[in-house]
């Protein structure tokens, strides 16, 4: 299940549409991204658990845990970890819901890459910051 | 199959409102019905109670009057005859046979009797053997002899005797007095004859309403005094003598007819029997003017219980009336509010539903999505690939981009749908609500060949409003809009919004080219289940539910409209604060 291609941003896709995270890790691998991929909320967890990821790109209806449940554990696990919320759901209160349990940002299905990928730079680079100014 | 059931659920309907009429009309019905056997039943029963007291109250009243009235005559009569013969008598124990044979003595004696009234017409004294033997009177009667007749066989045995009316040598109508003197040695008689004017007028003269009259009668019904009407003096009763008892009482004759055999009204007579002379002394009146009063009083009694009667029917009538009215638009009511709830909870179902639909269709449009940008990032990437083939790859896959945006579009609009259930006030952007439903319906007007022109006044403030029932009541009317345009190759639908003349407020005015409305029709147009689409298209709901979404917004709707050329609506929400929806069901937010 998961796979450490290249240096760079470390992300881990999560999203129980398998064809999704499928293509989507393709799409960011090319563009420069080490993408994992988990398909439920516990292989999130896990796979949090045992790597380092710089962001976590969050899908919230799955079988099994939920997108706010895993959120919640992962933040409280790994707290420097930035976490992106995909909703398919298209509104936005369950995107502010996650904002409030500590996600960085949300976005709506379906989503294009480089709207994706400038949401993951925003992140990834306020992950830096976090990072300066905890070790400074 | 279809036709069929439509048939039947129409006809259902029909019989179903029938019924409902006819329930309305059964408790018309009972309620007239229980009203008059609880109000008027009681009222006929007391009505009838006094009546029939009254009646024979006030009849025994007059019965005693009549009665009374009977018997003070007789005593004044009694009393006149007493007195008579006691003067009499006086004269004949005070004065011997001797001293009144003297003319002059006997006329100074009647002189004395007459002195203060006229009393007697004449006097005589007759001896034992009947002859007149001294005599004072205007008729020439000395020694006339009366020892055959019959009072003077009476007044030698009785000792008193006073006679009926009779008419004697002198023919004309008179009675006598005559009282017996017995000494030792002789017996002789003072008779006077008793001046009958006096006698009658105490009688004849007593006026008892206009048919009344009172007389006297002998044992053999003859009259003893003139009766008004009844007959003449001396001439016989125009009714049998049986019908009295030998007791003072009260006689009702009816069906009797007089001498020319026409019938005579039906009459009461009161009656008293004099000791002595035996003379019956009557009084009698018609008896309809006898009980005149009485009359009158039972037919206001009943007049009045009749005029009762109509007004309980009346008021009966109109109270049950008003009533089921009351009863029908409360029903009415609630059937509107049920139908309002279905209608809300439908429109929960269908949200909930869409809400699901629009997940379910996102996932795949996100796979979509990147399957579409794998093939662009794989064509960019190919070198083998010519020019024009990368070109046309690229165009189509812009082209699926573009138009999986329409779809996530699609679904975020059946979103926010599924959202409108819930009431929340919160401030609201009218231009940007008007832009998402113009956008929702855009595509729809374009199929029926209607244009919208949008003219949304720019900087509008914002304000305290539910954003999505807000939406729902643009939905409605713009829908309606579009619905009238049925028939019409194409039209323009206008839609405004600006700031209201005094600033109170924003209006959006919705005005469009459709068939319009009738006048008649326009009064009805915001009644629940009212529609002109036909069978199956329309509820009949939506402006209904829009109208009440409005005014508990506090904003109301004006309409205008014209046959063939269009209609306008104009919808204005006022500036409110949170205050203002303190009593309504919504949540303000914030």
């Amino acid at each position: 299940m998961m796979s450490l291609d290249e240096p760079g941003i470390r992300i881990l896709l999560v999203d129980d549409e398998e064809a999704f995270t499928r293509n989507m890790s393709k799409l960011l691998v090319r563009r420069g991204f080490r993408v994992s991929t988990a398909d439920s909320g516990e292989a999130a967890v896990s796979a949090v658990e045992e790597n380092e990821f710089d962001v976590v790109v969050l899908d919230l209806k799955m079988p099994g845990m939920g997108g706010i449940e895993a959120l919640k554990i992962i933040k409280r696990k790994k707290p420097m970890v930035e976490v992106i919320i995909l909703t398919g759901h298209g509104s936005v209160e369950t995107g502010i819901e996650g904002m409030h349990h500590g996600a960085f940002d949300y976005a709506m299905k379906p989503i294009r890459i480089e709207e994706l990928q400038e949401k993951i730079a925003e992140a990834y680079q306020r992950k830096k910051i976090r990072l300066q100014s905890t070790q400074g | 199959m279809n036709s069929n059931g439509d048939i039947k659920s129409g006809s259902y309907r029909k019989s179903a409102g029938a019924t409902k009429k006819e329930t309305y009309a059964e408790l018309y019905r009972r309620f007239i019905l229980l009203t008059l056997i609880c109000s008027v039943f009681p009222l006929i029963l007391v009505g009838w109670g006094i009546y029939t007291y009254y009646s024979e109250f006030a009849t025994a009243r007059m019965v005693d009057y009549f009665q009374n009235l009977t018997e003070y005559h007789r005593k004044i009569v009694e009393l006149f005859l007493k007195e008579r013969t006691a003067d009499l008598q006086l004269t004949a124990f005070t004065h011997s046979l001797e001293h009144l044979r003297d003319t002059s003595n006997l006329n100074r004696v009647f002189n004395t009797l007459n002195r203060e009234e006229v009393f007697f017409t004449d006097i005589g004294v007759i001896n034992d053997r009947g002859r007149h033997v001294s005599y004072v009177g205007p008729y020439d009667l000395m020694d006339k002899d009366y020892s055959e007749t019959f009072w003077f066989k009476r007044v030698m045995e009785r000792g008193v005797y006073i006679s009926d009316m009779f008419m004697g040598y002198r023919s004309v109508p008179h009675f006598i007095i005559a009282v017996l003197r017995s000494d030792e040695n002789q017996k002789w008689i003072l008779r006077a004859t008793v001046y009958t004017d006096y006698m009658r007028s105490l009688v004849e003269d007593v006026k008892i309403g206009e048919t009344g009259e009172v007389y006297l009668l002998n044992r053999e019904g003859v009259f003893q005094t003139a009766p008004r009407y009844s007959g003449k003096i001396m001439g016989s009763a125009p009714f049998r003598m049986d019908v009295f008892t030998e007791e003072s009482g009260i006689h009702i004759l009816e069906g009797e007819k007089d001498d020319l055999d026409r019938p005579l009204p039906k009459q009461i007579i009161a009656y008293a029997w004099l000791k002595k002379p035996r003379w019956l002394l009557g009084v009698k009146q018609d008896y309809d003017e006898a009980f005149r009063a009485v009359n009158h009083a039972n037919h206001a009694i009943l007049i009045f219980l009749h005029v009762s009667i109509l007004a309980i029917l009346v008021v009966a009538i109109l109270t049950t009336r008003h009533m089921i009215k009351v009863i029908q638009k409360r029903d009415e009511e609630e059937e509107r509010l049920s139908m309002q709830l279905l209608q809300a909870s439908k429109l929960a179902s269908i949200g909930e539903l869409a809400a699901g639909v629009a997940h379910e269709i996102n996932n795949p449009l996100s796979v979509i999505l990147t399957e579409n940008q794998v093939i662009r990032d794989l064509g960019e990437e190919a070198t083998s690939l010519d020019g024009d083939f990368k070109g046309q790859l690229f165009e189509s896959l812009s082209q699926i981009e573009a138009q999986v945006q329409r779809c996530s579009h699609i679904t975020q609009n059946l979103l926010r749908f599924s959202r409108r259930s819930k009431s929340k006030i919160e401030m609201v952007d009218i231009n940007k609500c008007c832009e998402e439903v113009i956008e929702l319906l855009e595509k729809r007007a374009q199929t029926s060949g209607i244009q919208f022109i949008v003219d949304l006044e720019n900087d509008l403030p914002r304000l305290l409003s539910d954003p999505f029932q807000l939406e729902q009541v643009l939905i409605n009317f713009i829908s309606n809009s579009i619905d009238a345009h049925e028939g019409k190759p194409y039209g323009t639908i206008r839609i405004n919004s600006r700031l209201n003349s005094r600033k109170q407020g924003i209006e959006i005015n919705i005005s469009d080219t459709g068939s319009g409305i009738s006048q008649e029709n326009l009064k009805r147009i915001f009644d629940p289940f009212f529609t002109t689409k036909p069978v199956g298209k329309g509820t009949g709901l939506g402006l209904s539910i829009s109208y009440t979404i409005v005014k508990s917004l506090g904003g109301n709707i004006m309409v205008r409209s014209e046959m063939g050329k269009g209609t306008e609506f104009t919808i204005f929400l006022p500036f409110r604060t949170a205050k203002d929806f303190e009593d309504s069901p919504y949540d303000v937010a914030g």
